[in-house]
């Protein structure tokens, strides 16, 4: 599936989202990820999330979709990352 | 295979460092690049990469082989994770169904035969008819796997004049030459069966065989993994040829992107980074297949290639190597 993140937490905590979210999904704006997961990938990546953010605080959304066929997205400005295989 | 993983193209020199768990690209003059560790399933490299220990062994426990291609585009080693898929049965069986002479000299021909098949499909020609007639008269009678290989040398000969003659002047072969490639067609041809082979090991480590242990090639050359070459025989023509064919009717790859020396050539900075989207977009296509009853990608195709070994070695299947169907 294909997966849209964004995080909205206490300053002090970023980076510890940041790192997780690295780890599964490409960085395309300083709170925003999004890629391809599998069910198993998208079931460990929330357990990590859950691990390193205060539930009562903190909150993050995923916005999942079946394929990335089914997003049309549209830049302005900078680009961060074209998410590309080819570099 | 990883279902949700993807191949990744290093084309220009970089540096490959670990950071947060995942994997970070650096290359000179450019921002930094951050790839999910997740997202890999293995990395190809077309030019000279920095590794550490620390990546080694976080690429390794996320089971992701990197092949490192050379400058001029040789072969010239890979990283592979430990043997994660190992099974004593199975390999067991293969090198007894690779030490039988006869098994092995069976899947060897038809291997040849359909290699040239395969070649005739890609250059989709009248012209090659003639030639492998002779090739299918000839195959019965070579005793051993040098007999073999040299009368696929002889019908790969004329297959390379056929293709000469829907290629413009400068892309011409003018016969195969290797190591080095001594003009732009043969740089192209080197290049992507280079990266055929190294799909095939890819596929290979997902499975319990060992690559070494093969049919047709001889064991002893250059220490190389002869099962991988023999069984991405029958793909090269799918790309390298028909990729050929298609770069030069639709004008992608321009003098500029190859730099050629006296008897001597390779692909430049720009060319590797095309010859990598055209292969990536190759490998990503679909074709329906009929027994399995879905669509499945050229890169499945490798990987389904590599299982009919398996199933040869252990449930004694016939192995019929790949042919295009559509």
């Amino acid at each position: 599936m294909f997966v849209v993140v964004v995080y909205d937490t206490l300053a002090e905590r970023n980076p510890k989202i940041l790192k997780t979210c690295r780890q599964y999904l490409h960085w395309v704006q300083r709170s925003v990820f999004q890629g391809e997961l599998s069910a198993a990938q998208h079931r460990s990546f929330t357990e990590a999330v859950k691990g390193v953010i205060d539930l009562e605080y903190d909150s993050v959304l995923i916005y999942r979709m079946q394929t990335h066929h089914a997003v049309q997205t549209e830049t302005i400005g900078q680009e961060f990352s074209s998410g590309s295989p080819v570099l | 295979m990883t279902a949700a993983a993807r191949t990744y193209w290093l084309t220009e020199p970089c540096r490959i460092r670990r950071e947060d768990n995942s994997i970070r690209i650096e290359r000179p003059d450019q921002t930094p690049i951050r790839i999910p560790i997740t997202d890999i399933r293995d990395l190809v490299a077309f030019d000279h990469v920095d590794v550490n220990t620390s990546v080694v062994s976080l690429l390794n426990r996320h089971d992701i082989t990197v092949h490192l291609l050379d400058h001029y585009g040789n072969y010239a080693g890979s990283f592979t994770p430990h043997e994660g898929m190992s099974s004593a049965l199975a390999l067991r069986r293969q090198v007894e169904v690779t030490s039988d002479t006869h098994l092995r000299l069976t899947a060897a021909r038809d291997i040849v035969a359909t290699t040239a098949a395969n070649v005739k499909w890609a250059l989709d020609t009248d012209l090659l008819d003639a030639p492998l007639k002779r090739l299918t008269e000839d195959l019965p009678t070579a005793g051993d796997s040098n007999a073999l290989m040299g009368i696929e040398g002889n019908f790969r000969r004329s297959s390379w004049e056929v293709l000469d003659t829907m290629l413009p002047p400068w892309l011409r072969l003018n016969g195969r030459t290797r190591r080095p490639p001594s003009n732009a067609g043969n740089a192209f041809i080197s290049y992507v069966n280079t990266i055929v082979y190294a799909r095939m090991l890819t596929a290979l480590r997902c499975t319990p065989l060992h690559p070494a242990i093969g049919f047709l090639h001889a064991d002893t050359d250059r220490r190389r993994n002869t099962l991988a070459l023999d069984l991405a025989e029958p793909f090269k023509p799918l790309f390298a040829e028909r990729l050929l064919r298609r770069a030069a009717a639709q004008k992608t790859l321009r003098q500029s992107d190859f730099e050629s020396d006296v008897a001597r050539a390779s692909l430049s900075k720009g060319g590797r980074k095309k010859v990598a989207e055209m292969l990536r977009a190759e490998l990503a296509s679909t074709v329906y297949h009929r027994s399995l009853k879905r669509k499945v990608s050229y890169e499945e195709l490798i990987h389904l290639e590599a299982l009919k070994i398996v199933r040869l070695c252990l449930e004694g299947t016939s192995y019929k190597p790949f042919r295009p169907w559509w």
